[in-house]
């Protein structure tokens, strides 16, 4: 039993704490004098110290319950610092068979000093709200009193919740400095959770089994008082010196990096009762989301479905069907139906009866739809747990890792992955939120796998452009652009969130006033099942520069990338690509009668060291045409903070090579 | 009179019956001419206002929007906001497919309700209630009905129509009737070009109609406000949270707002009123005792917005403000006030409308107008405006928020419409003077002082605020047309007492001229390109503003590498439009430096619609002009 405490990832450390000057109430002179932060000079406030302890109550009435004190201090060193000053909590209400959390804040003070002597202001209840947000939210927040450039603040507040599966998460970093963190939690026996840290963050662990006890009145006599007694474990998990979280460029999600510490409910055990796993195993996470009414019955319910799928699939050629055909159909079938509400998931709302006649549903009322018919048309189908980037990555087995649910269908042995909620996905294309490291695919009996989201095969965008340059340097021609892939579905979502109209005139403004005409699309079932092209005709005086008599001309015109997406110095997160690409320009340049090549852009192969991007240039010239084969590929989707002066050194020199001018000189 | 109203009443009643019967939710009947560049058509919007009394206003609406596409669905505008003096007493809509079948009632219990705390504001006692509908299919028409009550008389909604781009109207309809003792008055806006029928004018009823208007297109730089109809409305004895007030005009408004508002809330601790003399000191000149309380503010207090019934609208005590440290633009401009006037400085408190966009209180037309509260302190020639929400601007500074706009201001003995300080074209000067040198692989080193003022002042501000990695970032960003950038210096000085923002930047790139078979060129103009551009809009309609011009002078000295020699110079550049200005000059000092000079004045303005391709022009040339390159080639 005890070895389950011990948390895998975090060593064991004993930690002497000088815990003497991180009470509340004992701000000191020296504190309030200093000026800028010692470690990071442009600290627009830090936190002195965040500390938190979690332990658990019990009464007759509502059960248990989890209650964590924060104690806080912060001291401004900015102007710009000064936003601190005001604190927000949220806490949820939305429990239909619980009490409602809550947040009592309290010794909430501001320090000044004021001619060398400590001057107090102590939060009155003009200062502290709480604000009903929505019918599942509240929030209570304050803002102290009288802060000033180099004011501290200290406040502690209680969050209490009867939710024991959703332990409060507790923050070791935040977008200032944290000088101190520590959180200590007092869980006993009859629980066991999973910790798990996210966030670059050291952190220091210390681990003792003490004896607990609670206290409540009789069940039987009200004068009397019953008491349990229990072995509890209490961890310190502590860090010093916390760096600001910094947001930064191509990061898939800043919230992954924040140094961080979660709790998972493992599993229950009370007094003669069998033990109740939760998730400790993917077999346990599988096992328990299935258990729920809103999961694994709305995956019973094929017969409902059995008429319109007999009709979607009707076949009226003498050749069966082949498994993916059905697929294709459901799924085209079901994606034109619904309608997604926007909400996340993966257990159903209304249930998915209700959602097929109503024609909309959230995300796990949809896929179960799309599962339920593939099934029932024997097509091999199962629930694939998934996080949205905005909610984190999963990593170890657990519910609250996951947020949506979408389809796999088992079509010749392999895995397809299908998101019908989005109207422009289609079969193993997914919606870009998706696109977020492992899936986990479940099935009744408690057998999992983990599935891959990010696409193997790179998306990729071709350009094929004819132009001819006159003597005034005017360009006019044709020009056409195939999407396939991920890039198709791009650009269809994107197609149609605007007019026609507002992206062209985007397109013009963004290839520096190129002027369209005759623009069109066209689906290209030819190179792939999704893909898509555009045409159209172009004209511009702007691509071409005459000087002294020359024409110079990029040899890419208006493709010519003039911008290194990486401009910072230094690198902290991994870089997202969210999926591998590449882009490939295929130009023929004809130039004006009269004019030679003085000299184009040399053939060149620029990569990366493990080849992870590659960009390569070919240029030749027949006759008065110049073609241009120009090719640059990422192959992977997420890449090492590491790899950061390699990538942006590619980048800038890539730059250089598309900016190399081709020249024309009058014969 | 009595008869005429009564008949065109009758055939108003009239005529709506007849439509109710005609209403048919189909959206297979809508002329194609109406939809053109609409993703929704409004087939009906009935607003029907009846005030009963000073303290009692009841809103109705009925809105039928047929929803062509995902784009159009905005326009159902299913959402009121209510508090505590202002009720939602009716909500509901009903869904009808293409051909105007029922598909769905959404009944009241089904609309979402949210607070209005957020953003800036930490707590507010609004709230609202808003429809959240997953369409099934499309074109669907949707009638929206709502009822509000409120006691909040001072507040009649104004009137739009075309308040949303790519939207038509079949039909709109506004309605208010109005006991004749409350003094209910209006005034149009840009009625001119479209069709609004005044079907009543009365003291006591207003009824305005517009047939099929066809929806408007975005275009950049329109002035909505100058050209979209609108119509505000206000009463001569209304109530505002609670509290009766009468006025004809922003005089008595004033007047009744010192007299029931701003009374009581300055006075100040006797501690408060002693610190702030021994700050001030022996000092008589007024600005100058502004400038120490002002500086002391800034100091002292933070923005927090706390918005309560009338703490809508009466600012927190001064003492409280005093005693807190923070308070939003109304207390803090308030204290500020009560601050100067233990100092003998008299200041008046201001109401106007502050936006990045200029937007005047109608001076010929009282009705609560305003947005925001700064503080005026009158002076000799030109009265000082101050924006008390900030910790950081300099004294009497407001660009870009709360310049060059009729403002109203609290006088005790009434309300005064004044203009606030206009920022001249040549007032927002962005001065640049500096140097760069190329070696022979064209590699550039170079230093640049950015001196700049007024709104441009205002812009540049905040980088001063950055973080080390952000302002490098910034700096990128700023020059992105010199690649492989690298900030060796930033040393940014924020004279306040001036308004000058200077920027010294040193500054290297490689490769920024690239060598191809030993030829260099070099774009002279490294450090102020205009590399925007100005789209191209087919056919515009609307004409367009530049709401704020500038002057740019540049003056940058140029050192060549040695062993080349100059093939191509371009040629000096000048153009005068009634946009503005634009001069280039390159003055040859030896065969190795030259000198860089640019001049460009961007003049403030109304232009129609027909200029606009003008502009555009006048922008594209100075790109390009901008873009100039100079070839050098090797010895």
């Amino acid at each position: 039993m005890i070895k389950n405490w011990f948390v895998v990832l975090l060593a064991c450390i004993g930690l002497q704490l000088n815990a003497q000057d991180l009470e509340l109430g004992k701000v000191s002179i020296d504190e309030l004098k200093v000026k800028q932060h010692p470690k990071d000079s442009s600290a627009v406030a830090a936190i002195i110290f965040n500390r938190a302890k979690t332990t658990f109550k019990y009464n007759l009435k509502d059960g248990f319950s989890i209650g964590t004190e924060f104690q806080v201090r912060v001291k401004i060193y900015k102007k710009e610092g000064l936003n601190w000053a005001t604190f927000k909590v949220p806490f949820y209400i939305g429990y239909e068979d619980r009490n409602d959390e809550s947040v009592q804040f309290s010794d909430a003070v501001t320090y000044n000093l004021v001619n060398g002597v400590i001057e107090k202001s102590k939060l009155k209840s003009e200062g502290s709200f709480v604000t009903k947000v929505n019918e599942y939210w509240k929030e209570a927040s304050i803002t102290l009193p009288n802060v000033k450039v180099g004011s501290i603040i200290e406040f502690k507040y209680f969050l209490k919740s009867e939710n024991i599966i959703k332990f409060p998460s507790f923050y070791f970093q935040y977008e200032i400095p944290v000088n101190f963190a520590q959180f200590t939690t007092a869980i006993p026996g009859f629980f066991v959770y999973k910790a798990l840290v996210s966030g670059f963050a050291p952190i220091k662990t210390a681990q003792k089994v003490s004896g607990g006890s609670f206290s409540f009145p009789s069940r039987y006599d009200r004068t009397r008082t019953d008491f349990v007694n229990f072995q509890q474990v209490i961890s310190t998990y502590s860090a010093e010196n916390i760096p600001a979280l910094k947001p930064e460029p191509f990061v898939d999600n800043l919230q992954n990096y924040r140094a961080c510490l979660k709790h998972e409910l493992e599993k229950t055990q009370f007094y003669q009762e069998p033990e109740k796993d939760y998730a400790s195993t993917w077999e346990g996470v599988s096992t328990s989301i299935f258990e729920d009414k809103n999961f694994g019955k709305q995956l019973d319910f094929g017969l409902f479905f059995l008429d319109d799928v007999k009709e979607i699939i009707k076949n009226d050629t003498n050749t069966p069907l082949s498994s993916e055909e059905k697929m294709n159909r459901i799924f085209t079938y079901v994606q034109q139906r619904m309608n997604w509400n926007h909400e996340n998931g993966y257990y159903t709302d209304k249930g998915v009866k209700d959602a097929y006649s109503s024609r909309a549903g959230n995300s796990a009322e949809i896929n179960f739809i799309l599962i339920n018919m593939l099934r029932i048309a024997g097509v091999d189908a199962n629930p694939v747990l998934v996080s949205t980037l905005d909610h984190g990555v999963p990593v170890y087995p657990n519910r609250t890792g996951f947020n949506y649910v979408i389809a796999s269908a088992t079509i010749e042995g392999k895995n397809v992955l299908l998101d019908a909620t989005n109207k422009y996905t289609s079969p193993d294309i997914l919606p870009l939120k998706l696109l977020n490291w492992q899936g986990r695919l479940i099935r009744k009996d408690g057998s999992s796998e983990e599935i891959n989201l990010v696409p193997k095969q790179p998306s990729s965008i071709n350009h094929n452009l004819f132009a001819k340059i006159n003597s005034t340097g005017k360009i006019e021609g044709k020009f056409k652009v195939y999407h396939t892939a991920t890039e198709a579905f791009l650009f269809r979502e994107n197609q149609a969130n605007q007019d026609q109209n507002t992206y062209l005139e985007r397109l013009e403004n963004k290839w520096n006033g190129l002027e369209i005409t005759g623009y069109g699309t066209e689906e290209n079932k030819t190179i792939s099942s999704q893909a898509i092209s555009e045409k159209f005709d172009f004209s511009t005086v702007n691509h071409c520069e005459i000087i002294a008599g020359k024409l110079y001309v990029n040899p890419m015109l208006f493709l010519t990338s003039a911008i290194n997406p990486f401009v910072q110095e230094n690198r902290e997160m991994p870089i997202y690509f969210a999926y591998p690409k590449n882009r490939k320009y295929n130009f023929n340049i004809e130039i004006p009668a009269g004019y030679a090549v003085e000299s184009s852009p040399k053939p060149i192969k620029i990569s990366t060291q493990g080849n992870e991007v590659v960009f390569s240039m070919n240029s030749t010239v027949v006759g008065n045409t110049i073609q241009m084969i120009v090719s640059e590929e990422i192959k992977g989707a997420l890449f090492k903070a590491e790899f950061y002066p390699e990538l942006k050194t590619f980048y800038q020199n890539v730059i250089n090579k598309q900016n190399e001018k081709i020249i024309l000189s009058k014969i | 009179m009595r008869i005429t109203t009564l008949v065109v009443l009758f055939a108003a009643i009239f005529a709506s019956s007849l439509n109710a019967q005609k209403i048919n939710y189909t959206a297979v009947t809508i002329a194609d001419s109406i939809k053109n560049n609409a993703n929704a058509v409004i087939r009906l919007n009935q607003l029907d206002i009846s005030i009963a009394s000073q303290r009692s206003m009841n809103i109705k609406t009925k809105r039928v929007v047929t929803v062509l596409n995902e784009l159009g669905l905005k326009a159902v505008d299913a959402v009121e906001n209510f508090d505590k003096r202002r009720t939602v007493k009716n909500i509901e809509a009903v869904v009808y497919d293409n051909f105007g079948i029922e598909i769905k009632k959404i009944k009241r219990k089904d609309f979402k309700e949210q607070s209005a705390s957020g953003g800036s504001t930490l707590f507010s006692d609004g709230r609202f209630i808003y429809l959240e509908y997953t369409p099934t299919q499309y074109p669907f028409t949707i009638v929206y009905e709502s009822e509000i009550e409120t006691s909040n008389t001072a507040f009649i909604p104004t009137w739009s129509l075309l308040s949303e781009y790519n939207v038509s109207i079949e039909k709109s309809i506004v309605n208010v009737n109005v006991p004749q003792a409350l003094g209910f008055r209006k005034k149009e806006f840009n009625f001119a070009n479209f069709k609004i029928k005044t079907i009543v004018d009365s003291p006591t009823q207003l009824q305005y109609e517009a047939l099929n208007i066809i929806a408007e297109k975005y275009e950049d730089y329109t002035p909505a406000a100058k050209v979209f109809p609108r119509v505000m409305m206000g009463l001569e004895n209304f109530n505002l949270e609670g509290v009766d007030g009468t006025a004809k005009n922003w005089k008595e408004y004033g007047k009744w707002f010192s007299e029931n508002i701003l009374i009581g809330t300055t006075s100040l601790s006797e501690e408060a009123k002693a610190k702030i003399k021994a700050l001030v000191g022996t000092e008589t000149d007024p600005i100058k005792k502004a400038k120490i309380v002002y500086k002391f503010v800034q100091e002292k207090s933070r923005y927090v917005s706390v918005q309560v019934g009338i703490g809508g609208f009466k600012p927190m005590l001064a003492s409280d403000v005093d005693r807190l440290g923070y308070g939003d633009c109304k207390a803090l401009s308030n204290y500020t006030r009560a601050l100067l006037e233990v100092v003998g400085v008299p200041s008046y408190y201001t109401e106007l409308y502050g936006d990045r966009d200029i937007r005047n209180i109608e001076a010929d037309f009282f009705s609560i107008q305003g947005n925001h509260a700064i503080l005026c302190i009158p002076n000799a020639d030109e009265s000082i405006f101050l924006e008390c929400t900030s910790q950081d601007d300099p004294f009497g500074f407001q660009a870009n928020f709360t310049d060059d706009r009729d403002v109203v201001v609290m006088k005790p003995e009434g309300g005064e419409i004044i203009h606030t300080k206009k920022y001249h074209d040549n007032a927002n000067g962005q001065i640049s003077t500096g140097n760069y040198s190329l070696d022979a692989q064209g590699n550039l080193t170079g230093a640049i002082k950015i001196v700049s003022t007024g709104s441009q002042y205002q812009s540049k501000a905040s980088i001063e605020k950055m973080q080390p990695a952000d302002k490098d970032i910034h700096y990128k960003r700023y020059w992105t047309n010199i690649n492989n950038l690298k900030i060796a210096k930033i040393e940014l000085q924020n004279d306040k007492d001036k308004i000058h923002f200077v920027e010294n930047i040193s500054l290297s790139a490689e490769n920024y001229a690239p060598n191809t078979g030993g030829k260099m060129m070099v774009a002279i103009n490294s450090y102020n390109q205009f590399l925007g551009t100005i789209k191209r809009i087919r056919n515009r309609k609307n004409p367009f503003e530049i709401p704020r011009g500038y002057l740019d002078t540049d003056e940058i000295a140029v050192a060549l590498p040695a062993g080349f020699q100059i093939e191509f110079l371009p040629a000096n550049f000048e153009l005068k439009t009634k946009f503005g200005d634009y001069k280039t000059e390159i003055i040859k000092k030896d065969n190795n430096n030259l000198v860089y000079k640019r001049t460009i004045l961007i003049k403030k303005g109304i232009y129609a619609n027909s200029d606009y391709d003008g502009y555009r022009l006048f922008m594209e040339q100075i790109a390009k002009n901008d873009n100039a390159k100079l070839l050098l080639t090797k010895i």
